[in-house]
């Protein structure tokens, strides 16, 4: 990989965090307060807030003892997870409560944290901070076995109303129940397109299980992978983040909740991913997306992983034939299917589909066009939509951004350009039969 | 982190050390060892080493800076020496050159610490603590300045570990001001050991740059229960590197003739290389290393 494609940190505060964020972005993501009303009034699941306290005299006054049996102190402009005390049940013999690290704490424990909070003591520069009691998030089933005490959160990085990269952070011992990489917790690359954790680190090196036990940590699955995309792009279009970290916890009941934006998400989720952030960036920068949704699509479209990785899992690589019939998905209902003759082509580059196809399949539709380029050709300059593309070839399912092409006279309705073809072997040797049967099939569609 | 600890130790047992040591000693001296640190005047004698603390205005320092002055043939003002003029007016009316040429250098240093950061990778607390800390370098030398913050980094741990471990709690504030009466408690002690360890740079002391160092203490300790200890002692050990870079920068005679003879050149350089930093957003030393796997894939 290129160094440029890789972000660092000069980059990330002059071309992104800073060009791109509004004021107003910058400072509902630097106060978990701030953040929580602009959620809650637009109706996007964020933890409840019990109870908000700004002055001293409240503190005592505040009865501890009317919460619900778990909870979470936090200060509303705490840096890097500072200064959260997350409580998750009380004590059995009556005195106090437990936190998820299974310390005791009492009530002049709470007090006095909160005191230091108010004092500004996990604010930046000391600036006086006010008290968020809030919901506990518990652990989702998923990652019982995974996270070490605390719950696992995810963060997804937002560009442009697509999301770029995504990472799962599971607290270890080391990092005390918290999900703060500098901390020693565990970051998880996650590929966007299924939800499938890849690459695991710790202390920026790799690592294959869960410390100390055998257990591993690629091939998780995360549950409500879509939601959790959606609700990023959501939250960050909310806030007015243009380039910012969303993190998401899981509610074992209410699904997907934010907890916070961050502006300059950390960069450590290009290890945990082996992706740079600065190539992907750069690819969306110009898009124009119209919604979360059609940022999913071209997210899910462009960043999936790797594809020779899950070839592998499914087990060798396939020979076809130069000639493949696939199977196409189409946009209208939810099952639609074609079948077509596909002309696997190792001299083109990119997929291409004729656009009578497309038209007919729906593909054309506004939410499913990633694109267009201008193409230059025998014909002149022509301005061709770049559109999403699911299909399964030989049993593999493969979503790619494919070209849309205008000529009429096309052959095959489908062009399988290399891109797609890795972890295949093309097989050029065609039987007469084959291609017959393929013109009269061809020519069958047309009439239709 | 095992390293650290006992580096830490040492630095404790040491601080110890001559916090016994004062106890029977120091009584006698204490008189003596304060009123150099309390006056600014220059008053004085030198200490018989050949390190100078080029803070002061006293005449080893300033007689050879006006010389060089006087030496300096200058052209007409305008427009390439108005600086020059300007130096020349200040010193002929009173304002030390030694004054004037550490604040012609405080640019280049600044600039220094920033390229550090933006190319290097090597981070320190901001740009403002190496910067004054190479000053109080060079105000009371690396070698006591070096051992003071080691010892005010490991007092100030100390301290916050102590009050961890005996759950004693307190509001932030007052914690804070425990944790600085601990770092002034250190501080005294080794002034307090002066007669034992008879080091001339303990001799000159005085109050600014030792003040500097003690502030540092806080900014230590927020890193500390912020990120981590690892980050933390990072933190530290790289604004010592910035600092002692920084305050060789100062001490290079060279350097400070440079500074005096060409300050229009030297001003205006560093604002073209602070411009030209400001614009890179290429990656740093460090993170070529940091993501060389990714590099190498």
């Amino acid at each position: 990989m290129k160094a440029s494609s890789i972000l660092g940190l000069n980059a990330r505060a002059t071309e992104y965090s800073y060009r791109y964020n509004t004021k107003r972005g910058k400072g509902i993501a630097a106060s978990k307060s701030l953040m929580a009303r602009v959620l809650k009034k637009e109706g996007i699941p964020t933890p409840k807030i019990y109870k908000k306290i700004t002055s001293p005299e409240s503190i005592l006054k505040f009865d501890w003892n009317s919460l619900p049996d778990s909870f979470a102190v936090k200060p509303s402009r705490g840096l890097g997870g500072r200064g959260i005390i997350v409580i998750k049940r009380r004590a059995r013999d009556g005195n106090g409560w437990v936190t998820t690290t299974r310390e005791r704490v009492t009530i002049e424990d709470l007090n006095l944290h909160a005191l230091d909070i108010l004092e500004g003591a996990y604010s930046l520069s000391n600036a006086r901070d006010i008290i968020l009691i809030q919901e506990y998030v518990g652990r989702h089933k998923a990652f019982k076995k995974y996270a070490y005490r605390g719950t696992p959160d995810i963060r997804v990085i937002v560009f442009n109303k697509i999301p770029v990269m995504a990472m799962v952070r599971f607290p270890t011992k080391d990092s005390g129940g918290r999900s703060n990489l500098h901390q020693g917790a565990i970051g998880v690359g996650v590929d966007i397109a299924t939800g499938i954790t890849t690459k695991a680190i710790q202390y920026s090196k790799y690592i294959d299980f869960k410390p100390g036990t055998k257990r591993k940590l690629n091939g998780i699955k995360i549950p409500h992978w879509n939601r959790i995309l959606t609700l990023a792009v959501e939250g960050a279009e909310v806030a007015g983040l243009m380039y910012g970290g969303v993190d998401i916890m899981i509610h074992p009941e209410d699904g997907p909740v934010i907890i916070e934006f961050n502006y300059q998400p950390g960069l450590q989720i290009q290890l945990a991913n082996m992706a740079g952030l600065r190539k992907r960036l750069d690819r969306v920068e110009d898009l124009k997306v119209i919604d979360a949704e059609h940022g999913l699509t071209i997210a899910k479209t462009i960043f999936a992983g790797p594809f020779s990785r899950r070839v592998r899992q499914e087990g060798g690589i396939k020979t076809i034939s130069a000639l493949e019939e696939i199977t196409i998905k189409g946009a209208h209902q939810k099952k639609e299917r074609k079948k077509v003759i596909a002309k696997i082509d190792t001299g083109a580059w990119r997929t291409s589909i004729s656009q009578s196809l497309a038209e007919e399949l729906g593909l054309l539709n506004e939410r499913n066009v990633l694109w267009t380029k201008t193409v230059r050709s025998s014909l002149g300059k022509q301005r061709r939509p770049v559109i999403s593309l699911t299909f399964w070839l030989a049993g593999t399912k493969v979503t790619t951004p494919a070209s849309v092409a205008k000529r009429m006279a096309l052959k095959y309705p489908v062009i399988v350009g290399r891109k797609n073809l890795k972890g295949f072997l093309v097989n050029p040797h065609l039987k007469v039969k084959d291609v017959k049967e393929a013109r009269i099939k061809s020519q069958k569609d047309k009439e239709k | 982190m095992k390293i650290s600890r006992i580096f830490l130790l040492v630095f404790i047992l040491l601080g110890l050390s001559f916090s016994g040591v004062s106890a029977q000693a120091s009584r006698p001296t204490v008189q003596p060892s304060i009123s150099p640190t309390a006056s600014p005047e220059p008053t004085l004698e030198p200490s018989p080493v050949s390190r100078v603390d080029i803070t002061q205005p006293i005449e080893e320092n300033v007689g050879p800076l006006e010389k060089l002055l006087q030496e300096q043939a200058v052209g007409v003002p305008l427009p390439f020496n108005p600086v020059k003029y300007a130096i020349r007016g200040a010193v002929d009316s009173g304002v030390p050159p030694n004054t004037i040429v550490l604040l012609l250098l405080l640019p280049l240093i600044a600039a220094f610490i920033a390229a550090a950061r933006h190319i290097g990778g090597i981070r320190g607390f901001g740009i403002f603590m190496p910067a004054s800390l190479s000053v109080a370098f060079v105000a009371i030398g690396p070698i006591l300045g070096i051992v003071l913050f080691v010892l005010i980094v490991a007092i100030s741990t100390l301290a916050r570990m102590m009050l961890r471990k005996l759950r004693i709690k307190l509001q932030y504030l007052p914690k804070m001001a425990l944790i600085l009466w601990a770092v002034v408690a250190g501080v005294l002690a080794i002034l307090f050991a002066a007669p034992v360890i008879n080091h001339p740079d303990l001799a000159g002391v005085s109050i600014f740059p030792v003040l500097i160092l003690v502030l540092l203490a806080e900014d230590f300790s927020k890193v500390q229960a912020g990120k981590s200890a690892r980050t933390a002692i990072s933190l530290a050990t790289e604004t010592i590197v910035l600092s002692l870079t920084s305050y060789i920068f100062l001490t290079t005679e060279y350097l400070q003739r440079f500074a005096l003879l060409n300050p229009e050149i030297l001003l205006l350089s560093v604002l073209v290389f602070d411009i030209l930093l400001g614009k890179y957003i290429g990656l740093r030393f460090t993170e070529y290393w940091r993501y060389r796997k990714l590099i190498k894939s």
